[in-house]
């Protein structure tokens, strides 16, 4: 993309940056870690009551001027593959979804570690779809280290980078473990980091213990953080998008001084979205409501940081026109804000079911907003002046070697149906997209196949696995062997 | 009799609006309306219109809190004049409720709260990431009729068994009563773990709260 529409002025995103600072100044936040309570009070940072922080300006200014305006994500051979930064936009998955609806069957089930492994590789075969997370929550592995599982079949099954969460910094910790294991060692994947870790955080003003462990981790080792404080408008925060944006961007720049204290230069990325709001008829959480879309993107823009942000996902509960209206309108509009890192494509009913069908679709509309956003070329080739004084009023151009040597720049749907009625009818027997998409993840999961991984490094992944299996006292499951990934 | 003194009240609390409903309460007792009735024919109709509103999606839900909120502050008043009376207000029971250890996903948990209360329930919330046993001891200190536990993780879910466990090592069961809610959790999970019941949202929550104490 060329530039990316601004929905705040200049103007507004400094009123909300210093909204934001008064909040800090003013009220403050709790910290619940003492490592980072002791870094900001030594840094001149007010506490009272035990973990109650205020915030001078001054600490704020010193850590935008310290974090990086820019961090690339490279995938698993260490190529430069996400450049985070400008009008750069990259869209994947969501992650630990709580149900799958089955491309084969339609039907809402439990997800199992297969699920996981399947979606990782349809993935890594969509073209438009650029990072990996995790997608399901799988059943039938134990649950409170399943986040190893996840991160395990991740890295089998694609090369593209992987945005990662895990429950508790112990997982952070495994998983940065098994990422050193790929990418041979701790300075190779500081130098070129292919995953990075999504912490959420409890509210603006309430820092819980695991997230600021693992932005101290992350800080400390120089890898990538994805910083995410959550306001949930009308309950943990004002119903209005101003007052939630300020309150979950005091968040973010707390979580900016926390880790710039702890290493200088350490890389974090923002939130990309932000303002929104439960919604107060049916208490639920909204994935893609219009009201804030592009606030937080402004935001980001405005310190110049890199972005976490959202695209693709739908309140619907099953693939239906809801599910692609929602997903599009949200994946166009987020990339018109140039938000970095957008996630949750395949999301639906509030992040609490995935659909890989859904996802197909997501990858195409993907396709069709990049040619919509391309920058255009406007030369002597592209003019055809030539072209169109030797063909003149009378010719036609389909013989042309100008034509044929564009044309394929032009954008062809893969999933989209744009035969005429017979042809429709022939070539698919008269389908819906969603049973188009189906087929296209069949296909993938019948041909596709990332580079594997080395035998030795599946096996030292595996070993962590089997490790935090034993730290927990029991027997390992079968699916800690790398071979059944192949 | 009184048909207009009953509309203002019903409209106060459609209005949600707890000084307005108390003030009615008190001129209703100046009009020599019985407290029962004031509360019976003025006030509840008027939670009753709401509560079927907000399930139509009329209204939201700040609205359904602050007519709970009026409801308790024309009750309030009603009070004193009830136990002069020896006629019993109903109380709907006492519960203790909090987010599993682990967890601090609030939300849910805190709307659960927020409509027991204004359903009048008497909540005692722990807030998130509590510590089992913590349930437990304070179900016994304010003698609970229920315990609340929510969770919005697989992994933390688990904490509600242990829940429910510790207040059978407590000997508390089965007078107190355990309902389960939260995301990740299902009617057969609840039956799994020996729960009294499930709450697929918050309404839902106050619904079998009511029933679990026949109320
Ligand atoms: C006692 O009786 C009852 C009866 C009914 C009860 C009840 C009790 N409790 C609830 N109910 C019921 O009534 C309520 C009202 O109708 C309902 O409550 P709910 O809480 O369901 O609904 C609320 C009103 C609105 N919904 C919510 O508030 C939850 C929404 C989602 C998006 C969500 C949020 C907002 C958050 N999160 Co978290 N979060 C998700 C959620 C996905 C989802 N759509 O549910 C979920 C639950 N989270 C998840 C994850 C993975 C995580 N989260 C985490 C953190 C957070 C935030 C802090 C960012 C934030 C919470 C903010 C806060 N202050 O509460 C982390 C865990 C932290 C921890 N230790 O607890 C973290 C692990 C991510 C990380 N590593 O950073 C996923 C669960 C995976 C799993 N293993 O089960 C998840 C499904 C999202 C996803 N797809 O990834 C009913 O369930």
């Amino acid at each position: 993309m060329n530039s990316v529409w601004a929905r705040l002025t200049q103007e507004q995103c400094r009123q909300l940056h210093n909204a934001s600072l008064e909040i800090l100044e003013r009220t403050g936040v709790r910290l619940f870690n003492d490592e980072a309570l002791a870094l900001v009070r030594e840094a001149g940072a007010k506490v009272t009551d035990g973990n109650r922080v205020r915030f001078p300006a001054r600490l704020v200014d010193q850590a935008l001027s310290t974090a990086p305006k820019s961090v690339t994500l490279h995938d698993r051979m260490g190529r430069p593959v996400m450049p985070l930064e400008g009008a750069n936009t990259f869209f994947g998955p969501g992650s630990d979804c709580l149900n799958i609806i089955d491309h084969r069957t339609g039907e809402r089930r439990r997800p199992v570690l297969q699920d996981v492994v399947e979606a990782t590789r349809v993935c890594d075969a969509l073209k438009e779809m650029s990072f990996v997370m995790s997608m399901f929550l799988p059943a039938d592995v134990p649950q409170d280290i399943a986040d190893r599982y996840q991160f395990q079949a991740m890295l089998h099954n694609t090369i593209k980078p992987i945005v990662f969460v895990t429950y508790e910094t112990a997982g952070c910790v495994d998983a940065i473990a098994m990422a050193e294991a790929v990418a041979g060692g701790a300075d190779a994947l500081r130098e070129r980091p292919f995953v990075a870790c999504y912490i959420n955080v409890t509210t603006g003003l309430l820092h819980n213990a695991d997230a600021l462990e693992k932005l101290l981790f992350l800080a400390g080792a120089g890898l990538p953080a994805l910083y995410i404080p959550v306001v949930s408008g009308g309950t943990t925060g004002p119903v209005t998008m101003a007052g939630g944006l300020a309150l979950s961007n005091a968040g973010v720049l707390v979580g900016l001084v926390i880790s710039q204290l702890k290493r200088e230069g350490a890389p974090v990325v923002i939130p990309g979205f932000g303002g929104d709001a439960l919604d107060l008829r049916t208490m639920v959480d909204p994935y893609c409501g219009p009201d804030p879309r592009g606030m937080a993107q402004a935001l980001a823009h405005f310190y110049q940081l890199p972005m976490f942000s959202l695209g693709g996902a739908s309140e619907s509960k099953l693939v239906d026109q809801q599910a692609s209206i929602e997903a599009a309108l949200d994946m166009l509009i987020n990339a018109l804000c140039g938000g970095h890192i957008m996630h949750d494509c395949g999301y639906l009913e509030s992040g609490l079911t995935g659909s890989l069908t859904q996802l197909a679709i997501c990858n195409e509309v993907v396709s069709w907003i990049r040619h919509a956003c391309q920058p255009v070329e406007i030369s002597a080739e592209t003019l055809a002046l030539d072209v169109i004084d030797q063909v003149g009023p009378d010719g036609q151009f389909l013989k042309l070697p100008h034509t044929r040597r564009h044309m394929r720049e032009r954008w062809y749907p893969i999933l989209f149906d744009r035969d005429n009625y017979n042809g429709w009818l022939a070539k698919g027997g008269g389908r819906t997209l969603a049973e188009r998409a189906a087929e296209q993840v069949s296909q993938i999961l019948a041909s596709h196949q990332c580079e594997p991984l080395g035998p030795a490094v599946a096996e030292a992944v595996r070993r962590i696995v089997l490790r935090a299996e034993a730290q927990l006292g029991r027997e390992p499951l079968a699916p800690a062997s790398g071979g059944s990934y192949a | 009799m009184h048909e207009e003194q009953f509309n203002a009240m019903r409209q106060s609390i459609v209005d949600g609006a707890p000084e307005h409903a108390s003030e009615l309460a008190s001129k209703a007792l100046e009009l020599g309306i019985a407290p029962l009735e004031a509360i019976n024919k003025g006030f509840v109709p008027g939670l009753t219109h709401i509560g079927e509103q907000f399930r139509l999606g009329e209204v939201f839900l700040p609205d359904l809190v602050m007519a709970g909120e009026a409801m308790k502050a024309a009750v309030a008043v009603l009070e004193p004049e009830m136990q002069k009376r020896g006629t019993q207000r109903e109380i709907l029971g006492k519960v203790v409720l909090g987010t599993v250890k682990g967890d601090i996903h609030e939300i849910g948990k805190t709307l659960v709260s927020t409509l027991l209360s204004a359903s009048g329930f008497q909540v005692f919330d722990l807030g998130v990431d509590v510590p089992v046993e913590r349930f437990a001891e304070k179900a016994r200190e304010v003698q609970a009729d229920i315990v609340g536990v929510s969770a919005l993780l697989t992994t933390t879910m688990q904490g509600q068994k242990s829940v429910v466990e510790a207040l059978d090592r407590h000997g508390l069961r089965p007078k107190v009563k355990v309902i389960v809610g939260g995301a990740p959790v299902t009617r057969d999970w609840a039956e799994k773990i020996g729960a009294d019941g499930y709450g697929q949202d918050a309404m839902a929550a106050v619904a079998i709260a009511r029933s679990l104490l026949h109320k």
